[in-house]
This record gives structure tokens, C-alpha cells and sequence, in this order.
């Protein structure tokens, strides 16, 4: 009897303690992690916890694509101080975590691990990276064999700076093996705790950000949870337990009036773009192979009816070249190309052209043979179960089919379209993956045209349609080393490499994907909007060096 | 039992005048339905989020599809998935049942084994890898695949019957008398199982119905037009109830809560029809 | 004397039937963990492809971790040498490293993941089980109470769950608010030894919980209620009844033949459910095994897949032997034809 009440007391003094966090010092985040964490290694960024990079490690800039400017972060300047040399200031008393300081060495480091070990991501930069020149205690040189300025720009946001004091003399993979279960990096937060549904990011007091920038995060606490499925997370948001939202959602009109949810625009599109999203063709097959053929299809096909139907108007039609209207990019928008050369909704042009070209219905079947009276049959594919996709492509097939040609949609299975789409196995394809939000329309160009493509087996980068042409390789390499300074120069470039793209078509863009956000006011307010754009508003991995960081400072609890 | 008292004792049993009246109508439904309305499925017949209406006699959902045209189309693609697939699953879980339940020995324990591997394949992983060699994947696809996916429990089930019966007497006094194995299994014990047959049949049925519902809730549904399934999934996916289109979420589950329902119901009545001693007192 | 000689007989024969189920339990084993290996890596595509399509990033950086991650995972290597070294790391109890969750270790990633699912399966299956089978035998043979509480039983056995389960969480959770709807635990705690916590794991537990019982419940309930009957029916009932035997005597035995069938269907139920709890999980964004399952399966993370039904194919297999046992105890008949005694 002694015996057990003596278990009971010690069971009772373990039992005794627990931590609540407090809700109006706790922002839950939810869209940006689908799986259990998992990782959260600077160094395996594709599987890592959202935020690994932006909260706990930092770049050394950022890029905000609401302005369309580098910011820096880390670095106090960088800038080219001659057509091959980049030189960056580090900043004066930034800390790591654990409160050593963080130096110039650490820069150093980062990037001398990727010469040493060439499984890293970032390694291939010392193909045109020659050597770092440390100047003194807070500037490096970058200097480079081949400056790409564009490619260099997307390192620059994209390359975690890691404390050399615990990277130091790990083996390779020891490097890309690690979970790094206690991420130790320089940010407003690390890894307070996890499981299987949630990433507990707790604020860094002593953050060198507090002084050095007068930025304060506001939320003591950064909860990521996993939702896994939409209604739960709509659910969520009409309770208030869920504060900031990256998800799909539909019905924003409804979540606006009845529940209060907040959108970046307050009407129609109420989404910020973050992607173009469009059809690659599959250039090396008949009749997808004739230019004039992929043309009358982009006549053919009625953006706004996807625009109403699959996405309620939270997306906005897409400008011929593709070219999102972001301040990065827009201001290369080459007006006059697009004018002559560039499409829209026409169907009677596609029939003419069709007809031009001799495709007619010779057996009046109601679609049309080839000149050679031959039918043909394609096929559009988007993944199963991508449900606003699946809408979009009987849109276009049913639009195509108008015109005559012959088009099914069909629905693989993701892996089977992912395995389909790197291959190159397809007619027609919708596709979004390359051309997302970056610091360059180079990358937009560099995924409709990319040059390796048409030559390996698998590509993973765009062009999946495998559209090859000398002249766009020379234009890309030389847009990539032109300075970004040299504006006048890109806009040449970017307006040669359009018309291309609209004379060829290998890629037919049609929308830009949202960059999905909605919050609640319940407990957090200030969120960014079109009148208050203080912040890109975007949770996802990737996003936080764009400027999702921004929010954290921004909103306000009371 | 003539058929004379047989049609009574049916028209008497009144689970089973319920349940066939209500499979009747949603077959009929299923066969006509598409007739009665203008519009394709999977067409952007009208504006999105319309409540039920004179045009739209279950409304629309958010693309502005008629949800009474989903409906009976998804109708009949359900009900086949479970006749075909129901089907599959019974007969080939009662041959085996009966098969490795009388003749025992290795050949049970080979059949037991087979039902245990079979038991535990990644049915989700096959799909894909079926569907990966096909054009796409249709409703006989995944009908062939919950067929022989679904017969182990019925297999065990009967395989225990099987053994409990064939130790009564009159197994004993055929195999005396000298019936072969399928005679005996036929006359002998295939009756004094009828009852239970016929409540794997519908059991099998229903529980296809069902099944395909679940694969077509986590994407695995026929590539290739609607089922009740897909409409769910949808409904699902586009917050349906959240955004207060009741019509959307919660018909084609009630249909299908209906059919399966139905069947049950049925496969009680007809167990009381065929066994006098079981009817209502 | 005679007797201890049958006994020894019997024990005999009992281990030649034990061995015989060990064998063959084994062989079983190997194959289904062979086709469980196997069919993975007949899908289309492979799993690094998978991975490089979620991650964007500069062309040559995606190339980089292509080749690295494809030697890394051997999935460079001949299918035959892949396969001797699953079963060769398998007997060292190493599951690999899993893809979709990289770089954790397949069997961690298991056992974070496996007691969420046991917490809410397990109690629902044996509740269900439990009420299911009492109800049924309750009702079974009771006019007005069997004309009331069938419908219901055959409404809750026969909607689709997620159906269910979805209007479940919107009634309770969002329009009553009387339940969260998400997470096994409140999010604004972490997992501790302490009430708080306890109490609010058990908060979050109820609906995804309570939501399985009851669509289980009606599937034993109406089995039940019909093996009653017919058991109520059967000869020796009648026997019974015209040797004076009371009713409750006679439900007893009634019972007690009708469970046998009930019994093989939870013991199947046990053994497979672990892989079905992905609806749970996805309707209540609870967390669980089937989630991260289908997710690897997705993926095509080949050793998540094989790690899984590793699990899968030990727990149905372990159920299955025991309800081979139970049978052996339970039903002397069986006995009967395997050792020929009576």
C-alpha cells in the first residue's frame, strides 16, 4: 500500500507540469507542409521543413518580387565591382543562435563545401565560380570565369550560409544524410519541437536582426501544422485556428463575406500570381511538329472560361508571352512583339489557320484529317485528382474539339504524369513546375526553352515538349551574362527570345497560378494586402527569402 | 415450397418489398436517368453554386455541372462496380472457401496462404501500376481489382463454415453413400449455406460499392467519367459543405448510404423468405 | 494408462499441425514480403523523380541531386542486388532510409507514426466489436426492437465513412464547435507527460474515435443479429428448448456458436486495418500511418512502401495464426478433423 502511494505521488509530480503556449503570442501557418517533418537540413531543401531556410537559416539576400529588388540580408551590400567580380559586405555583429558570431568564414565555408563535395545542389556553380577572394574581415570577392549574373542572383537567395563550427570536417554524406534534427543557423527562430502534425518554430531573442535592422518578429511562437486536406483547413479558418492559410481554397467569396477571411485583393482575383501555368506540345510529334499547327491552337482556346469555371476568377488570364505581372518582370514585357506576333481567343482565326494549312474534315466525322486526309488524335494530360486542372483541360479539350481537332483529356496518375512529363512522353501537357516566382525572367525563358532538354532523356527543368533551337541557346547564355543593371540589354534579349516563343510555341502559357493566401483576423491583424504591401505572403518552402519572412514582422496581435 | 407460396412469403416479407422497390427505381434511374436530361456530366451546363431547381433538379456545383446528371450517370457506374465486382469477389471466395474448407490438408493450407498474401497487397500501388500500362483506368478495372482483392474474408468465412458442416451427420452418411466431393459440397452443403451464399453475395456487393467510394475518395476512382465516388470526392475537395451547398455534399453519399442500405436489407428479407423458420413470428 | 498414451497422441499431433501452420506461416511470409518489395518497382518512373519534381531550383542543381540521390538509395544498382541486400539489411532489422521523409529512418518514421493509429483503431475495433455483437444478439429475435434499431444499423453499416466522418466534423467541430477538427493535440502544446495534455489528446481523440465505432458498429451488430437467429433455429436449440432448457441458457450457446464467423472477420480486420485508418486521417487531419502509407506509395518511396507491409503482412499474419489457435480451443469439432479424436 506505502509502495503504491508513493507511485502515485511521483506519477502525480510528472504528470504535474505542462507548457500552454500562449494563442495571441502564437501564429498557426498552414499550406506549406504536407508531410511529417522530417528534416531540416539546409542542405536537402526539397524535404526539409518549411522554413528551414528563411527562419532558422538565412541567405545572404532577399527578393522581394512585390518590388522586383534585391534586399540584403545577411550581406550588408553585394555588387559587381567589375564585369567578373562580385563583391559582398557582410554585415557588422551578426550571431549565430548559439551566440557565436557569424564571420566571414562562415560565408567562405558554405561556399568552399560545394567545391569539395560535389553532391551538394549548389555545386555547380565552381563551373563558372573560379575563386573567393576574402578582402578583409567583413568582404569577399566572388570572382568568376563565366559570370552568370541571372543564375548568380538565385543563389544568392537561394544558398543557406551554415556555421562552419559544425559543418566542419563532415564527410559528404554525413552532409546530405543528416536530418540536422537541431538545426543551429543564424534566424529570428529555431526548432523548439515537433511531431507528426506540427513544426514549433520559437522567436530567437537574441536575433541580430532586433538591432541591426530594427525588425522585430511579433509572434513568440510560429506553429507550422500539417492539414491534409482542404475542407479541414476552410474549417479551420472559420474558427479562427488557423491564422495564416497557403492553401487552395475555394469559394473565397463566400469565406470573405460570411467569415471574414482575408485575401491580398479584396475582390476578384484575390490572389497574388505565383506561377504561369500553361501547355508544353510535344514538338517532335506530327502534327504538333508544324509551328503554324501550335498556333491555331492558341486561338483555339479560351482562357476565361478556366478563369471562371475551375478557379471562381482567383487567377487571371495570362499575357501571350507568359511574362507574370510581378515588377521583376512585367517591366521587360516586350509590348510591341506581343502586339505583333501574340494571340488570344479567336477561333475563327484558328480555322482559317487550320485550314491554310489543309487540315479539313475530309470524312465528316466532324474533326479534321491531316493534308493527307489522315485522322489524327490527341491527348492532354494533367494528374489525377488535381481537381481544378482536370476542370481545365475539358475546357480546352472541348475548345480545341470546336475547332475541329480531335483532343482527350485523360488523367494519369501523378507518378505516371510526372514520369510521362520528364520524359517527354506526352502530346499536349499542362504544366507549371519551372516557371514559378524567382529574382529573373530568365528562369521564366530558361523553363519554356531550357536547351538540355531536347537532348537527354529526362528533363526536369522545362521544355518538356523538347523544342530545340540553336539561336535560343546563344539568347538564354547571353541574356544569363547580361548584368541586371544593363536593363536596356535583357529587354532586347527577353524581347527576341518572345518572339520566338510566340512564332514557335513550344509552351502555350494561359494563367498564372495563384500564390494561395487567406487569413484570419481572429487573433493576428496587419496581415499584407494590395493596400498595405509590406510583404509577400507566402509560407511555402522557397517563399520565405521572397519575403514571407516580412510577415512575421508585420502583423499584430492585440 | 411452391412457387405459389414462394411469391406470397416475398410479397409478405416486407424488408424485402422495401428493398426491391428502392434498388428498382435507383436500376431504373440508373438505365433512363441519362435520358431524362440534356446535359453530358462532365459539361459546364449552367452557373455554378445553383441550389436545386426546376433546371437543375439537384443544382450545380462550383463549375456549373448538373449534379442530377452526375448522379444518375455515377448511379450506374456504382451499381456495375458492385455486380461486377461484388460478383467476383463472391465467386471466387466461395470456391475457395468451400474448396480448402472440405478438402482440408495442404490444399487449405496452400488456399489460406494464397488469401493472406493476397490479403496484404498494396491495392493502391497496384492501381497505379495497372493504370500505368493502361490508357486509362474504368469502372471494369476497378471492378476486376476490388474482385480480387475482396474474396479472402468471404473465403475464410465459408472455409469455417464449410468445416463445421462437413462433420454433421449428413455429410457423413453421403460420403458413406458414396458421393463425390463436388456432389456432396453441391447438394450437402452449398443448401444448409444458402443462406449465407446469399448474404456474401450482397455483402460482396454492397461492400464493392462501397470499396470503389473509398478508392475514388483518395483519387483512385475510374479516370474516365463519374461515379457517386468521384462526386463525393469532389464535393470534398471544393469544400462543399463548408460552403453551404448541401446539395453537392450530401447527395451522392445519401444515395449510396441508400443503395447499400437496400441490399442489406434485402439479403435479411430473402434469408427469412428461404428459411420459414427465421420469418417473423 | 490408455488415456495418458492419447494424450501423448494428441500432443503429437498437435505438433505436427503447429509445425505444419509454422511452415507454411513462413512461406506466406516470404512471398508476401517478396511481392511487397516487387510491386513498387514496377510502377512508372522512379522515386527520385518524384522528389526532383517538388523541388524547383536551378537545372543544374536538380541534375547534382538526381545522380547523388540515385546512388545514394543503390537504385542504380541490378534489381537482383537490390533485392538480396532488402533481405540481407532486413535480418540486421535496418528498413533503410526513407524517400518521401528523408533522411529518416523507415522504422522510425513506423513507430512516430504507428501508436496514433493503435490509440484510435484499436479501442474502436474492440469497442465495436464488443457492442456490435451484444447489440445484435440483443435485438436479434425481439420484434419492435428489432424493427427499430435494423434500420439504424444498416444506415451507419452501409454510408461510406469519409461521407460520414466529413459531416461528423463539420457538425460537431465547426457548427456546434463542441470538438476541434484537427491535430491529435491541441497545437498550442507540446507532447508532455501531464493532465493538460492527456486531457486534451483525449479531446482531439473522441471524433475520430467515436466516428470509427459507430461505422463499424452496425457491420457486427447485423452479423450478429443473423447467426443468432439461425443459431436460435438450429436443432439443438430446439433440443435444448424441448428439454426445458430457459432462453437465456440457449441465447448463451446461441452466442457462443455465432461469435466463431465474427471472430475471423476481426481477427482479418486487425490485421489490414493499420493500412485503413487513411480516411480517419484525412478527414480529421489526424496523424497515422495511412496517410504517410499512401503518401510513400505516391512517392514511390520504395522503402516506406516495403517498411509498411512489413508490418502489415507480421500483423495480419499474427492474427491470423491465433485465430487458427482459437478455433482449435473454441470449436471441438475442428479439433476433431484435424486430430480425429472426439
Amino acid at each position: 500500500m506505502k509502495r503504491l502511494i508513493v507511485l502515485l505521488l511521483i506519477a502525480l509530480t510528472i504528470v504535474a507540469f505542462a507548457q500552454t503556449f500562449d494563442r495571441s503570442k502564437t501564429v498557426f501557418v498552414g499550406g506549406g507542409m504536407w508531410s511529417p517533418p522530417s528534416n531540416w537540413s539546409p542542405f536537402t531543401p526539397w524535404n526539409a521543413v518549411t522554413g528551414t531556410i528563411g527562419l532558422v537559416y538565412e541567405t545572404l539576400f532577399l527578393y522581394d518580387p512585390l518590388t522586383g529588388k534585391f534586399e540584403p540580408w545577411l550581406a550588408e551590400s553585394g555588387s559587381w565591382i567589375s564585369d567578373s567580380v562580385f563583391q559582398i559586405k557582410l554585415r557588422n555583429g551578426l550571431t549565430w543562435q548559439d551566440g557565436k558570431p557569424l564571420t566571414i568564414d562562415d560565408v567562405l565555408f558554405t561556399f568552399e563545401i560545394a567545391k569539395k563535395h560535389t553532391g551538394i545542389n549548389y555545386s555547380p556553380i565552381w563551373n563558372w565560380l573560379e575563386r573567393i577572394v576574402k578582402v578583409d574581415e567583413r568582404t569577399l570577392n566572388f570572382v568568376f570565369s563565366d559570370p552568370r549574373y541571372h543564375e548568380w542572383g538565385q543563389n544568392l537567395i537561394s544558398i543557406a550560409i551554415i556555421p562552419k563550427h559544425v559543418w566542419e570536417g563532415k564527410t559528404q554524406d554525413e552532409i546530405l544524410q543528416s536530418a540536422n534534427e537541431k538545426p543551429l543557423g543564424s534566424g529570428s527562430y529555431f526548432v523548439e519541437t515537433w511531431d507528426s502534425d506540427r513544426n514549433v518554430f520559437k522567436k530567437n531573442p537574441n536575433w541580430w536582426g532586433i538591432k541591426l535592422l530594427g525588425l522585430d518578429p511579433k509572434p513568440e511562437r510560429v506553429v507550422v501544422v500539417r492539414i491534409l486536406s482542404n475542407n479541414v483547413a476552410i474549417g479551420m479558418l472559420m474558427k479562427g485556428e488557423l491564422d495564416w492559410s497557403n492553401f487552395f481554397l475555394p469559394g473565397i467569396p463566400t469565406l470573405r463575406k460570411a467569415y471574414g477571411v482575408h485575401t491580398w485583393y479584396e475582390s476578384a482575383p484575390y490572389m497574388l500570381p505565383a506561377n504561369t501555368t500553361g501547355i508544353f506540345l510535344n514538338v517532335n510529334k506530327y502534327p504538333l511538329s508544324i509551328p503554324e499547327f501550335r498556333r491555331a491552337m492558341a486561338f483555339a482556346i479560351d482562357t476565361s472560361k478556366i478563369v471562371d469555371r475551375a478557379f471562381e476568377r482567383m487567377v487571371t488570364a495570362s499575357n501571350p508571352v507568359g511574362i507574370m505581372p510581378i515588377p521583376g518582370f512585367i517591366k521587360y514585357y516586350p509590348e510591341e512583339v506581343a502586339k505583333q506576333f501574340g494571340f488570344k481567343y479567336d477561333p475563327a482565326m484558328a480555322n482559317k489557320i487550320l485550314d491554310e494549312l489543309g487540315f479539313k474534315d475530309v470524312n465528316k466525322d466532324g474533326f479534321r484529317e491531316d493534308p493527307n486526309g489522315r485522322p489524327f488524335k490527341l491527348t492532354i494530360q494533367c494528374p489525377y485528382g488535381w481537381t481544378d486542372w482536370m476542370v481545365s483541360i475539358q475546357s480546352i479539350a472541348e475548345d480545341l474539339r470546336k475547332v475541329g481537332l480531335n483532343v482527350e483529356p485523360i488523367y494519369p496518375d501523378a507518378s505516371k504524369y510526372n514520369d510521362d512529363l520528364f520524359a517527354g512522353r506526352f502530346d499536349i501537357i499542362l504544366n507549371n513546375y519551372p516557371t514559378g516566382v524567382s529574382s529573373t525572367v530568365w528562369s521564366y525563358f530558361n523553363a519554356v526553352f531550357y536547351p538540355a532538354a531536347a537532348e537527354s532523356e529526362y528533363s526536369y527543368s522545362g521544355n518538356f515538349g523538347k523544342y530545340k533551337n540553336p539561336e535560343v541557346t546563344e539568347l538564354l547564355d547571353q541574356m544569363n551574362r547580361t548584368p541586371l543593371t544593363n536593363e536596356e540589354g535583357i529587354k532586347k534579349v527577353v524581347a527576341k527570345l518572345s518572339e520566338i516563343l510566340l512564332k514557335e510555341l513550344p509552351f502555350i502559357p494561359l494563367w498564372y497560378n495563384g500564390a494561395w493566401f487567406q487569413a484570419s483576423d481572429a487573433v493576428w491583424k496587419a496581415w499584407p494586402s494590395e493596400k498595405n504591401p509590406y510583404a509577400w505572403p507566402i509560407s511555402w518552402g522557397g517563399h520565405w527569402q521572397l519575403g514571407g519572412i516580412k510577415v512575421l514582422f508585420g502583423i499584430k496581435s492585440e | 415450397m411452391t412457387r405459389k407460396e414462394f411469391i406470397y412469403f416475398i410479397l409478405r416479407n416486407k424488408k424485402f418489398v422495401f428493398s426491391f422497390c428502392v434498388l428498382t427505381f435507383l436500376a431504373v434511374l440508373a438505365t433512363f436517368g441519362p435520358m431524362l436530361t440534356p446535359y453530358d456530366p462532365l459539361e459546364f451546363a449552367s452557373f455554378p453554386y445553383q441550389p436545386p431547381n426546376r433546371d437543375h433538379w439537384l443544382g450545380t456545383n462550383t463549375f456549373g455541372q448538373d449534379l442530377f446528371t452526375q448522379l444518375v450517370y455515377g448511379l450506374r457506374s456504382s451499381l456495375l462496380v458492385g455486380l461486377l465486382g461484388g460478383g467476383l469477389a463472391t465467386f471466387i471466395g466461395l470456391s475457395i472457401g468451400f474448396a480448402a474448407g472440405y478438402k482440408g490438408g495442404w490444399l487449405d493450407e496452400f488456399l489460406m496462404m494464397l488469401s493472406n498474401i493476397l490479403m496484404v497487397l498494396p491495392t493502391l500501388a497496384l492501381l497505379i501500376i495497372i493504370a500505368a500500362y493502361l490508357p486509362y483506368r474504368g469502372v471494369a478495372i476497378q471492378s476486376v481489382i476490388i474482385g480480387f482483392t475482396a474474396w479472402p474474408w468471404t473465403a475464410r468465412a465459408v472455409r469455417a463454415q464449410t468445416m463445421t458442416l462437413k462433420t454433421r451427420e449428413f455429410v457423413d452418411l453421403a460420403r458413406i453413400t458414396g458421393c463425390n466431393n463436388l456432389k456432396i459440397i453441391w447438394q450437402e452443403i452449398m443448401p444448409n449455406m444458402m443462406s449465407y451464399v446469399f448474404m456474401v453475395f450482397i455483402l460482396q456487393f454492397g461492400g464493392a460499392i462501397l470499396a470503389a467510394t473509398g478508392l475514388d475518395f483518395i483519387g483512385l476512382g475510374p479516370t474516365r467519367g463519374i461515379s457517386l465516388g468521384i462526386m463525393m470526392q469532389q464535393a470534398t475537395l471544393w469544400s462543399a459543405i463548408q460552403l453551404g451547398m448541401w446539395w453537392w455534399a450530401i447527395t451522392p453519399g445519401a444515395v449510396i448510404t441508400l443503395i447499400v442500405a437496400s441490399l442489406y436489407i434485402m439479403n435479411t428479407g430473402l434469408d427469412e423468405i428461404f428459411n420459414p423458420r427465421l420469418r417473423e413470428l | 494408462m490408455v488415456g495418458g498414451v492419447k494424450i501423448i497422441k494428441g500432443v503429437k499431433i498437435l505438433q505436427k499441425y503447429l509445425t505444419r501452420k509454422i511452415v507454411v506461416y513462413l512461406l506466406t511470409f516470404f512471398f508476401a514480403v517478396t511481392i511487397d518489395w516487387a510491386i513498387p518497382r514496377f510502377m512508372p518512373g522512379n522515386p527520385i523523380n518524384v522528389l526532383v519534381s517538388r523541388f524547383a531550383a536551378l537545372p543544374e542543381s536538380i541534375k547534382v541531386m538526381q545522380s547523388y540521390f540515385t546512388q545514394a538509395f543503390g537504385l542504380d544498382r541490378p534489381l537482383l542486388e537490390q533485392y538480396t541486400s532488402f533481405w540481407k539489411a532486413l535480418f540486421r532489422g535496418d528498413l533503410g532510409i526513407s524517400i518521401y521523409l528523408y533522411p529518416q529512418p523507415v522504422l522510425k518514421v513506423i513507430l512516430e507514426a504507428l501508436p496514433y493509429t493503435i490509440a484510435v483503431l484499436l479501442p474502436a475495433i474492440f469497442v465495436s466489436f464488443m457492442v456490435g455483437n451484444r447489440l445484435g444478439a440483443f435485438v436479434a429475435r425481439k420484434k419492435r426492437l428489432d424493427n427499430t434499431a435494423l434500420p439504424i444499423f444498416y444506415t451507419l453499416t452501409a454510408s461510406p465513412y469519409f461521407w460520414f466522418g466529413i459531416l461528423l466534423a463539420w457538425f460537431f467541430g465547426v457548427v456546434l464547435k463542441w470538438f476541434p477538427i484537427a491535430g491529435a493535440y491541441s497545437y498550442l502544446l507540446r507532447r508532455s507527460f501531464s493532465w493538460t495534455f492527456i486531457k486534451s489528446f483525449l479531446y482531439h481523440w473522441i471524433l475520430p474515435f467515436s466516428s470509427l465505432v459507430l461505422v463499424m458498429l452496425g457491420g457486427w451488430a447485423i452479423g450478429m443479429r443473423n447467426m443468432i437467429i439461425y443459431e436460435l433455429e438450429a436443432n439443438y436449440s430446439r433440443y435444448l428448448e424441448s428439454c426445458g432448457a430457459s432462453q437465456k441458457l440457449i441465447r448463451k450457446y446461441s452466442y457462443r456458436n455465432a461469435i466463431l464467423p465474427q471472430v475471423t472477420g476481426l481477427a482479418i480486420q486487425l490485421g489490414t486495418a493499420v493500412a485503413g485508418t487513411l480516411t480517419t486521417e484525412i478527414v480529421f487531419s489526424y496523424p497515422g500511418i495511412g496517410y504517410i502509407l499512401m503518401q510513400g506509395i505516391l512517392n514511390q518511396d520504395y522503402f516506406l512502401i516495403q517498411g509498411c507491409f512489413l508490418f502489415i503482412v507480421i500483423g495480419v499474419l499474427l492474427a491470423n495464426f491465433i485465430v487458427d489457435l482459437f478455433y482449435l480451443i473454441l470449436d471441438p469439432r475442428i479439433r476433431k478433423t484435424y486430430t480425429g479424436e472426439v
